[in-house]
């Protein structure tokens, strides 16, 4: 069985597959308060296997969520892309960015390139974000991708999140990538 | 646009089964087994939200750690029976030996045909000297399949959390051309072909 990520890139950020070299990272971001809205915090063990999950996300249903580089560095800043397990309500369009790498846009320019993917690749027709309420960081994301509050959604373990729904391809122009940068 | 292309899944052949790298299409027995009561010894049940990281999960340590837990199927009909690997998340102590047989299919030496090809994989192909099941001790069934594979349990051996008993195997020199290794093959045997009746062996 062969799993194919495709590496995407865009003006500042490489996205690609994740793999073993991401521990560090993650269990840095999950070990922090600044992952509370987003499942956290989790210890190396629980980590590893939400890094193993990520990875398993793309062959179960094609799609899943990115590792982004720094493209001129290689510095890992965050994990954005499509996430969809078992009792989502719809596909949904993710971002964490990873410590200390707030506040310069990477999300936001990840979330544009991985919503083009989906649009124009993957075909689909919309898209939403789930955000926890209080993580205005996230919020402020999501709208500035053009997304709106569209009702909300109650899960087993992340609780309470309000639903954001992004604007369908035909209102993005030219396909979404360059709409809202 | 490049790709990259992940570690392939080896596909391995037994008598009777196939092992593959889980497959979305496999889910749903897997899924059933997680969310009832016969998961209680591998952490179960888990919800479905749960049930599907987990089973997602299983596929991403394959691409972590090289090796995994494969999905067997009845070679015949492609039926999946259950699965057998290897497993080793983050805080296990030593790389495991597992197994999980859906309910349906079990006391049919399945999982003693998967976990004996999959230790063969590791001693053969991967190289491992040795390897370690943990098991809970309620877990009669799991424990008389660990016995049938010439595990013995090891009381000095660090376990997963204490609740849990290690059981070692045979290592690679101590199993091959063993008795322990023949014992295995003429149990097998019995399950391939009814009508083979081992003399002085008991089947149970």
């Amino acid at each position: 069985m062969t799993v194919q990520i495709p590496t995407l890139t865009s003006e500042r950020l490489t996205l690609r597959g994740p793999d073993a070299r991401d521990i560090d990272a993650l269990s840095a971001f999950y070990a922090s308060d600044r992952s509370r809205f987003v499942g956290g915090p989790m210890n190396r063990e629980q980590t590893w296997r939400q890094l193993a999950t990520e990875i398993g996300h793309w062959t179960l249903r094609g799609y899943g969520r990115w590792m982004v580089d720094l493209t001129a560095t290689g510095a890992t800043v965050g994990m954005v892309g499509l996430w969809n397990p078992e009792g989502w309500p719809e596909p949904e369009i993710g971002w964490d960015l990873m410590n200390g790498h707030e506040g310069h846009g990477y999300a936001t320019e990840a979330a544009l390139t991985a919503r083009a993917y989906a649009y124009d690749v993957l075909g689909w027709s919309t898209a939403i974000s789930l955000v926890k309420p209080g993580n205005d960081g996230s919020a402020h994301v999501a709208l500035r991708l053009g997304a709106r509050m569209d009702g909300e959604y109650s899960h087993v373990r992340f609780g309470h999140l309000d639903i954001y729904r992004h604007p369908a391809p035909a209102d993005l122009v030219n396909g979404g990538a360059e709409a809202y940068a | 646009m490049t790709a990259f292309t992940a570690r392939d899944i080896p596909v391995l052949e037994t008598e009777r089964l196939i092992l593959r790298g889980p497959q979305p299409q496999d889910y749903p027995d897997f899924r059933a087994t997680f969310s009832s009561y016969r998961s209680r010894f591998m952490g179960g049940p888990l919800n479905p939200y749960e049930t599907w990281m987990l089973y997602a999960a299983e596929i991403g340590h394959w691409q972590i750690r090289g090796y995994g837990m494969w999905m067997m199927h009845d070679k015949a009909s492609n039926k999946p029976l259950g699965m057998a690997g290897g497993w080793n998340p983050a805080s296990w102590p030593e790389a495991e030996l597992a197994w999980i047989i859906w309910p349906e299919t079990a006391g049919k030496g399945y999982a003693l045909e998967g976990t004996n090809a999959a230790r063969d994989y590791f001693y053969d192909q991967l190289g491992w000297d040795g390897v370690v099941s943990y098991l809970d001790p309620k877990n009669l069934a799991s424990i008389r399949l660990a016995e049938r594979l010439g595990a013995q349990k090891d009381t000095q051996a660090q376990t997963v959390d204490g609740n849990d008993v290690c059981y070692r195997h045979p290592s690679r020199s101590d199993l091959k051309d063993s008795q322990i290794a023949d014992g295995i093959a003429m149990e097998l045997r019995s399950y391939q072909d009814p009508l083979f009746q081992p003399k002085g062996y008991a089947l149970d």
